[in-house]
């Protein structure tokens, strides 16, 4: 299993140096002179040239290449000339606040859609059931934004309830005691993840209640709560894994519909903001790390899963 | 007879679907008392797993028990609640069911597994139930069982798992085991040793045995009485000599007579019943088997008949028009005299005549079409020749994924097949029958060796080339629900071979087509269905179609039968010995089953982890059998006659397959040899000849070579 895991960090680094490489000729490309796009039009071309030399970028390709590298390596990536700061605390600032929306969410939507997709299993087309269906279902065919409006709508607008607007904490502890104010969009995401993961755990545990030893379990006289908690769950919830650990790059891209809809400082609202001021170091470290998380999501899934699985563990 | 345990009264299951409602088990009765096996044998479909599962109350979703009563030592199991019942199942009754892969937690490990019944039913401590635990496991044949607890079922064989399965089920000392098809999925070998296994626990332990099966030979061996059930009826119960000897109902005439025997003589067509059970959502009314029985008449199809006792205690059945004894069977004469170690075929069985009236005669078919094809020029080539062939593949580990080792499916094998001969391949699971089946139409690459058509070695052959070969090189596959895209019409199936190929225009392709259907037995209309829209026997005839339409010289049959009911399984075999003549076909047909081999084949070569042992004439193979492993497989084939099986006490072939990693040295076989010595271990066996055109590999032969070539033959032959 060591083995195997090595192997697999190895992997994984390659994939994120393929992932480097490509944000690297997307930045080239959208930029090919940037002494150019960050003095501006009016710069005269020696001062654009001299920046270009000043910076590196009039060196060959490989050898930009080689730099940018470098900077990554030491956490250097890249400088917004459109804030005057530095990416990588842009994104300290706002990742914290990302972090805490979506992983919030998708442990509250696992520790939803986990019982209630096994229920529905094994109720299946019980009244509960098919009302759980219809109203997941709903969920997962609207558009998140729409369902975020619906929830301002009811709960801000009509009844007053909750805040429409998230937190405007720029420091975190304030951020997270202020739950009522983050009760919006958590519950946004949490609902429309809910509605996919429920359908997914509600059809693999439908697959292992079909397998015999649900059936050899009941032979033993085993009471319909153990063979449920001891037999059905854990293999039930192993496809569950894979899924989750896929969704590790929405928690750390952090989301962008839900921050823009409640206006929450964060990677998502980040993202959206250079993306309209053409703040394109921001957008492209933004994607290289996108792109790493989802690299680190899948590898992620995959060791729960050896741990989790006998069958993946010993062999 | 003992005190019954079990008894069964009257009882009706339904099971309600979405529009309709199967009759699964319709008034059924019957009792087995302590130390008792009862047989319930029957086609898939008939009711007998519905049977134990009313039993158990277990029933699938929508099932439940209509009228009827089920007493487990008097105490009655129906009227139970289900928290009564509860304390019941595991405890009282115990179950196996067929698939040992799937019947076991993957994610627990097996000493949990087994003690969790324990701790439910008995009040005893976790360690005391892992105790126990180990103590079932001894049971079945663990060796250090305690050091096994901790494992997962994935680190078992499937003969190991239905062990463990067993160890549950007994855990509890159950008063009955209802033992669901528990062989079915193994190894013939493997299956004698688990149902010795069974017998001699059910012995020890006093328990009551519902032996629920479809397979003929099994009951015969180990019931001590038979149920016969047809749509969810039972149509003859009697003790199992008499049942086999004396049946009445010609249900069980004709599901005897459809089985291929290991003394069939191979020139006779099979019985086959015609047509295939009926749907239980509408029974027909009157006698269920009426619609498909040779006897039947108006009577039969409006009133249906009762059981009704014999003359014979315990033996009924129910038949307006009953038949007397097993149909006729025209048994192949033996040419040779010579000794031989395995329990002879039995003569044929007393035939009454009216049982011969009801199979309708078998009519003697025309001699093999080898014979008429052999007039072709062929320059004294063979038509198929498979020259020291090897299939390894590589197990990788490590970082850096490097080969650490290498599967050897299948090592060094030759033989040759003529044009219009059958040759049959017969070896366990993982003996590298299947890849050698693909070998040969080049579904897979050779190592090493050649494998030849008509002298032209088609592993050295390009991509392009190898396409226009593979007209010549078919196959026909073992699931016929998997083999067919489910989204293609038949009609596009058929076709598709001859599009890749460009053979013939879309008219005459149609021609083909139509014709091939009508040959198959199936109607033209069935070009614009979908494969599940057939039965099981249907979809292996279209399989059979597909192998046919490009009109190929080779057909690889593998496991043809296999997943098929015994009354469709003979109508599938007839239909492949009819069109082998059709189209002097050349058939390589592979398959566990020794009697459906026998059948279908001229000539035999057994396999043994990669390795051919033995090769010859069916009849050299299956009366003179020189290699312990061929002697070992056909003494435990299980055969439906009790006078044989039940002489068969003793175990022939011990152990499990090794791993095909790291096969045993020199002999393969010798870690489950009864004859081998040190030789065996140093030295492979060379392939001697024994016999004209009968060569094995074996250092102790159980015959003298024809003429001893070398030294060691010559001290080792002792």
């Amino acid at each position: 299993m060591t083995a195997y895991l090595i192997r697999r960090v190895f992997i994984s680094l390659i994939v994120i140096l393929g992932i480097s490489l490509l944000t690297f000729v997307m930045t080239h490309w959208i930029a090919p002179n940037p002494g150019r796009a960050v003095l501006g039009l009016k710069a005269s071309p020696a001062a654009v040239a001299a920046w270009n030399r000043a910076h590196g970028y009039d060196n060959p390709v490989w050898a930009q290449y080689w730099g940018y590298l470098w900077k990554l390596l030491h956490g250097n990536l890249g400088y917004s000339y459109k804030l005057n700061q530095s990416v990588a605390s842009l994104i300290a600032e706002n990742a914290p606040h990302s972090l805490w929306l979506s992983g919030s969410s998708v442990v509250l939507s696992i520790l939803i859609a986990i019982p209630l997709g096994i229920f529905q299993a094994v109720k299946r087309n019980s009244v509960a059931d098919q009302t759980a269906t219809a109203v997941a279902f709903t969920a997962y065919s609207m558009p998140q934004n729409f369902l975020g409006i619906l929830l301002i709508g009811w709960l801000a607008i009509t009844w007053h309830i909750f805040p429409a607007e998230a937190s405007q904490s720029e420091k975190i502890i304030p951020y997270i005691l202020a739950w009522r104010a983050n009760f919006l969009p958590i519950a946004t995401l949490t609902i429309t993840a809910v509605a996919g993961y429920s359908r997914y755990q509600r059809s693999a545990a439908l697959d292992s209640l079909a397998q015999e030893y649900i059936r050899l379990a009941r032979a033993k006289g085993l009471t319909e709560r153990a063979v449920l908690f001891r037999h059905l769950t854990r293999n039930a919830i192993l496809p569950m894994v894979t899924l989750i650990g896929l969704s590790i790059p929405v928690l750390l891209g952090g989301n962008l519909i839900v921050e823009d809809l409640f206006n929450s400082h964060g990677l998502g609202l980040l993202f959206f903001n250079s993306l309209s001021n053409e703040d394109f170091p921001t957008v492209i470290a933004l994607t290289l790390i996108a792109g790493i998380a989802t690299v680190v999501g899948n590898f992620v899934a995959d060791v729960a899963l050896t741990v989790a699985d006998p069958r993946i563990r010993i062999s | 007879m003992s005190v019954p345990i079990l008894e069964v009264e009257s009882l009706s299951t339904e099971i309600q679907l979405s529009r309709s409602v199967v009759h699964a088990v319709g008034d059924v009765s019957f009792s087995i008392g302590e130390g008792e096996t009862l047989g319930l044998v029957g086609e898939s479909g008939c009711g007998k797993s519905i049977t134990g599962l009313s039993i158990m109350r277990l029933l699938p979703n929508g099932g439940h028990i209509t009228s009827g009563a089920i007493r487990l030592a008097g105490r009655e199991l129906v009227k139970l609640k289900e928290r009564e019942m509860r304390s019941v199942r595991g405890n009282e009754v115990a179950m196996v069911f067929q698939d040992s892969m799937t019947s076991l937690n993957p994610t627990m490990p097996i000493g949990r597994q087994i003690s969790e019944q324990i701790r439910r039913h008995r009040s005893v401590t976790k360690k005391e139930a892992l105790r126990q635990a180990a103590d079932s496991l001894s049971l079945v044949g663990f060796p250090r069982s305690d050091e096994r607890l901790g494992d997962y079922p994935h680190q078992f064989s499937g003969g190991q798992r239905q062990r463990i399965m067993i160890a549950i089920a007994l855990s509890c000392e159950p008063k009955l085991l209802i033992a669901d098809e528990p062989t079915t999925a193994l190894d013939v070998t493997i299956q004698a040793q688990i149902l010795g296994l069974l017998d001699d626990l059910k012995e020890r332990l006093g328990m009551a045995v519902l032996l629920v099966t479809h397979d003929m030979g099994v009951v015969a061996g180990r019931a001590d009485r038979v149920n016969v059930m047809y749509a969810g009826r039972i149509v003859e119960t009697a003790p199992t000599v008499e049942l086999f000897r004396h049946m009445h109902h010609p249900y069980t005439q004709a599901l005897l007579a459809s089985i291929p025997l290991l003394s069939q003589d191979r020139a006779e067509r099979l019985f086959s019943i015609p047509g295939i059970p009926p749907d239980l959502t509408t029974p027909p009314p009157g006698c269920r088997f009426a619609p498909r029985c040779s006897r039947a008449t108006d009577r039969c199809r409006e009133e249906e008949p009762t059981l009704q006792p014999t003359e014979v205690d315990g033996h009924l059945f129910a038949c307006w028009h009953p038949v007397d004894g097993p149909a006729a069977r025209i048994v192949a004469p033996d040419p040779g005299k010579l000794a031989t170690p395995a329990p002879e075929a039995p003569s044929a069985p007393p035939a009454g005549s009216e049982g011969a009236a009801a199979a309708g005669s078998p009519a003697p078919v025309r001699p093999p079409a080898a014979r008429v094809a052999a007039a072709e020029p062929d320059q004294g080539v063979p038509l198929l020749v498979i020259d020291s062939a090897v299939r390894a593949y590589p197990v990788k580990s490590g970082i850096l994924q490097r080969t650490v080792a290498t599967v050897k499916a299948v090592s060094d094998v030759s033989f040759s097949v003529e044009r219009g001969e059958t040759f049959g391949l017969v070896g366990e699971s993982g003996c590298g029958k299947t890849t050698l089946g693909k070998l040969i139409v080049g579904l897979e690459k050779l190592d090493a060796g050649r494998v030849a058509l008509r002298g032209t070695d088609i592993s050295k052959l390009s991509a392009r080339e190898l396409r226009s070969f593979r007209r010549d090189l078919q196959m026909m596959f073992q699931d016929p629900i998997a083999s067919l895209d489910p989204r293609m019409r038949v009609g596009a199936i058929l076709r598709e071979p001859m599009r890749v190929q460009g053979v013939g225009t879309a008219a005459s392709q149609r021609a083909v087509i139509t014709d091939l259907l009508s040959e198959v037995g199936l109607p033209a209309t069935a070009i614009e269905r979908f494969p599940h829209e057939f039965s099981g026997g249907q979809r292996q005839r279209i399989g059979l179609a597909r192998a046919l339409t490009l009109n190929p010289q080779v057909v690889v049959a593998d496991e043809p039968v296999s997943a098929l009911d015994v009354s469709i399984r003979s109508q599938v075999l007839n239909l492949m010995k009819r069109l082998q003549q059709v189209h002097s076909l050349t058939y390589v047909v592979i398959s566990h089953d020794l009697a459906v081999v026998k059948y279908l084949s001229d000539r035999i070569g057994v396999m043994y982890l990669g390795k051919l042992v033995e090769v010859g004439s069916v009849d050299d193979v299956y009366r003179r059998p020189v290699h312990h492993y061929t002697a070992g497989l056909i003494a435990t084939a299980p055969e439906p006659d009790p006078t044989i099986e039940k002489s068969k006490r003793k175990v022939a072939i011990k152990g499990e397959l090794p791993s095909p990693i790291n096969p045993p040295s020199g002999c393969r076989f010798r870690t489950r040899c009864p004859a081998a010595q040190e030789l065996c271990a140093e030295q492979e066996p060379p392939m001697r000849a024994f016999h004209d055109g009968h060569l094995a590999a074996c250092h102790f032969p159980l015959q003298e070579p024809m003429r001893p070539a070398d030294k060691e033959a010559q001290t080792a032959s002792v």
